[in-house]
């Protein structure tokens, strides 16, 4: 029957998935795709070297693309592992778990062959043996263990409960850590918001420099809050290596300002479960543009550079005028510090800036999709270069007018919501809690038994340890001596 | 400042070299005067070496372990400090110091490569979180290495006794061995839990007669395996919480100056591989028919991962991590 035979074919795949190899090579696997990860370009954070690769080795990109290489945390077989070893885990962990909170609850059964466990010693003590035993418990509580009655004259003790109990507790930890990533990515959102000093920025889905990222799961909307930038500033060490990076903001709700807060590296800024991180910036110039004598252009101009760290570079961007006839395009350098520049020093700070442009004309090609911060130059023609230093206007033929007004600078800001940022704190805790009792304590347990000899009693104490063996030969011979002076103790 | 700190450098892997000389004669050839004097020199050279670490930290005006030459020295000192301090105090195991000062030496050596003078940190890496998450990854990364060190001695001494038992359990040429009157004390014992037999030397093991036809061969001089399985399953039992710790604390870091605990940057995935290697190596060990040969070799993945980590990701791959790089 193929209907039994498919029953009998889950069987074995849940009876396998249950199993702790199962789990742990399921994690080894996750941890080797994420290894495929390090060493692939990931298209989602470096799709440039995606894209040479595909130029370079087109074969082999395509097999890379083919396998979800390309982006292995968002591939197919990545989820299926992580789904996988989330149910194998589970179905670990719960059997397990019922079977500490049963032993809990459960009486112990008294052994039956003490002489059979590991360890053993018997020998004759004084009194009855409800005395005997009486002693027996009275050290062994001393001692930490639990213990649990089975009649006058026995009883069973046990210790190190806490090592299930913290490998239970790291276990489920992990658990819940792996729905955690899962949960926060579904239910958060991440963006990028460019803000000129002086600017206001509303969260909200429309006004990220590109889409945010939002989770599958994300509906409740943005925040809708504002922020303003009232300053950026670098502060640098002799040398010019950055000191750091500040962004003082206010928080407008409604208009009005709730709080004023400075946003550093490192020190992100959190308001209603949104947070705001300092992650990059730049320099903004304030470019009016007029036309024989009509204002076109006055806002700040973002400008970019190839490489942030490398302060020996001017600054790039461009202003288009699609109005005119023919259209007219300008890229602009920016040098924040000129005389800086020339002697071959870092420009760090503006001291005196200079924008030095090229005009370009014909068509700018907008109908396509372009960079606002370079033209796209195959139908335009260069007729005009030259410069302006801050606070001057130089005249462009054509009737074109540019005054450099101010320079100012922008902050770039990681804008961030993870619901699941708490949970996986939490997790984190209980995982470092559970863990450490998992790995140092051991489980052990010990038998007493007396039955009446002449006027005393014979005394005999079994037991054994699952883990570090070696250390309870020693505990128990202790624990003998105490019980049984005149005992014989075989430790194996 | 930074010179002294250098000299004290060189003072100390110096230093480490005579000792590692020393400790190893004294394996080779048991003489307790070498491994006194090899144990003075090492104590010496942690001593310069702690010098050193600590001038380059008042140099550079900071915690001494902001690139990869601070960080690999630090954890040599680590390796050291533990190895003398904590696993010298087993005296079975004294006659392990010049496996264990030659990890040092090699790290120490291989850290010069990576030297950039002293300076301050670029603002990602002002934090707090800087001193406790580099320096819990470098106490597990030393703790880890001392493991590797324990685990690769633990193979070759498995595969001896292996071998001892081999022969013990062909009788004609193991009785032929205690008829001959060799100064040996052997003993073969049926060890029915493991079912397999034990051969248990006497207290003079080793005679140089390995190997010869009709003879036992020689144990080494090497501790028992299981005395060699068990220090390296304690270093990397202790090493494994604090890594874990190391990894969450970056994370918590990440969350702090990048605005996401885990992005799959390189660095946290070979951080990751390595933790999973780790605790598959922990889980084989309580896993009948896994512990032994084959946790060990679990372990080496692991510590392989975590040299990659360190060495390849910092200096090949790119990543937010790589401005630590060197």
């Amino acid at each position: 029957m193929a209907s039994g035979s498919f029953t009998r074919g889950m069987r074995s795949v849940w009876r396998s998935l249950r199993s702790m190899r199962t789990a742990l090579i399921l994690l080894l696997l996750l941890g080797l795709g994420s290894v495929v990860g390090s060493l692939v370009p990931q298209a989602p954070s470096s799709p440039a070297r995606v894209a040479q690769l595909f130029a370079d080795r087109p074969l082999l990109a395509r097999i890379y693309d083919a396998l979800g290489f390309f982006d292995v945390y968002g591939s197919w077989w990545f989820t299926l592992l992580y789904v996988l070893l989330l149910i194998s885990l589970g179905a670990c962990l719960v059997p397990r778990t019922r079977g500490l909170v049963r032993g809990l609850g459960a009486r112990w059964q008294p052994a039956r062959d003490l002489e059979g466990l590991r360890h053993y010693a018997s020998g004759r003590v004084e009194g009855s043996p409800g005395e005997a035993v009486g002693r027996a418990r009275r050290a062994l509580r001393r001692r930490g263990w639990g213990v649990r009655s089975g009649g006058e004259d026995a009883l069973a003790a046990e210790k190190g409960l806490a090592r299930e109990m913290g490998s239970l507790a790291f276990h489920w930890a992990f658990f819940l850590l792996l729905i955690g990533v899962v949960l926060g990515r579904g239910f958060g959102f991440t963006g990028q918001a460019t803000v000129i000093e002086g600017e206001v920025f509303t969260e909200a889905h429309a006004s990220y420099d590109f889409p945010p990222r939002e989770g599958r799961f994300f509906d409740e909307g943005h925040a809708g809050f504002q922020v303003r930038v009232l300053d950026f500033e670098v502060t640098y060490r002799e040398g010019g290596l950055p000191r750091d990076f500040v962004s003082r903001v206010e928080v407008l709700e409604q208009g009005e300002v709730v709080r004023t807060e400075e946003i550093r590296v490192n020190d992100p800024l959190g308001h209603r479960g949104v947070k705001l991180y300092q992650s990059g910036y730049g320099w903004a110039p304030v470019v009016e543009v007029r036309h024989e004598g009509e204002l076109l252009a006055s806002d700040p101009i973002v400008f970019v550079t190839d490489d942030p760290n490398d302060a020996l570079r001017p600054w790039r961007g461009a202003i288009k005028l699609p109005g005119l006839a023919p259209q007219v395009g300008l890229e602009l350098q920016l040098l924040p510090d000129p005389a800086a520049f020339v002697a071959g020093r870092p420009m760090l700070e503006a001291r005196d800036p200079f924008l030095a442009y090229r005009a370009y004309r014909g068509d700018l090609q907008l109908t396509e999709a372009q960079s606002v911060f370079r033209l796209e130059k195959e139908r335009l023609e260069e007729y005009d270069g030259g410069g302006v230093a801050i606070g001057e206007t130089v005249e462009v033929p054509g009737g074109l007018e540019l005054t450099f007004r101010d320079l100012r600078r922008y902050t770039q800001l990681l804008v961030k919501r993870d619901p699941g940022t708490g949970l996986m704190l939490a997790t984190a805790v209980l995982i470092l809690v559970g863990l450490i009792p998992a790995l140092s304590s051991s489980r052990r347990r010990i038998w007493v038994r007396a039955v009446p000899d002449g006027e005393g009693t014979r005394l005999e104490i079994g037991g054994f340890a699952l883990q570090r063996k070696g250390a309870f030969d020693e505990e128990f011979s202790r624990l003998v001596r105490d019980l049984v002076p005149q005992g014989r103790v075989r430790v194996p | 400042m930074t010179e002294a700190s250098n000299t004290a450098f060189g003072v100390a892997l110096a230093l480490y070299l005579v000792a590692m000389v020393g400790y190893l004669h004294h394996f080779a050839y048991r003489r307790p005067m070498s491994l006194t004097v090899a144990r003075a020199v090492a104590y010496l050279g942690l001593a310069a070496h702690t010098l050193s670490v600590v001038l380059r930290g008042v140099a550079a005006g900071r915690v001494p372990w902001g690139n990869m030459y601070e960080y690999a020295s630090v954890v040599g000192l680590a390796v050291v400090a533990v190895y003398l301090l904590v696993v010298e105090r087993r005296a079975e195991v004294r006659r392990l110091g010049g496996f264990v000062l030659g990890s040092t030496v090699l790290i120490m050596a291989a850290s010069t490569m990576v030297y950039v003078e002293p300076g301050p940190l670029i603002p990602a890496l002002n934090s707090g979180w800087l001193r406790i998450h580099v320096l819990s990854a470098i106490v597990a990364s030393a703790l880890f290495t001392l493991g590797f060190v324990f685990t690769v001695l633990y193979l070759i001494q498995a595969r001896r006794e292996r071998r001892v038992e081999r022969r013990a359990e062909r009788p004609a040429p193991a009785m032929a061995a205690v008829g001959s009157g060799l100064p040996h004390d052997l003993a073969v014992e049926a060890d029915p839990e493991r079912g397999r037999a034990t051969v248990t030397l006497g207290p003079e093991q080793g005679n140089g007669h390995g190997g010869m036809p009709g003879r036992p061969p020689r144990r080494g001089r090497l501790p028992g395996a299981e005395v060699l399985d068990d220090l390296a399953g304690k270093a990397i039992t202790f090493a494994f919480p604090i890594w874990t710790f190391a990894v969450i604390a970056g994370a918590i870091w990440a969350e702090q100056a990048w605005g996401r605990y885990w992005g799959w940057d390189p660095k946290e995935v070979w951080s990751f591989v390595t933790w999973v290697f780790f605790a598959g190596y922990l889980h084989a060990r309580a896993t009948q028919g896994w512990r032994g040969r084959r946790a060990a070799v679990i372990a080496l993945l692991g510590f392989a991962a975590m040299v990659f980590n360190l060495t390849v990701v910092n200096l090949v791959v790119s990543g937010l991590h790589s401005y630590a790089g060197v």
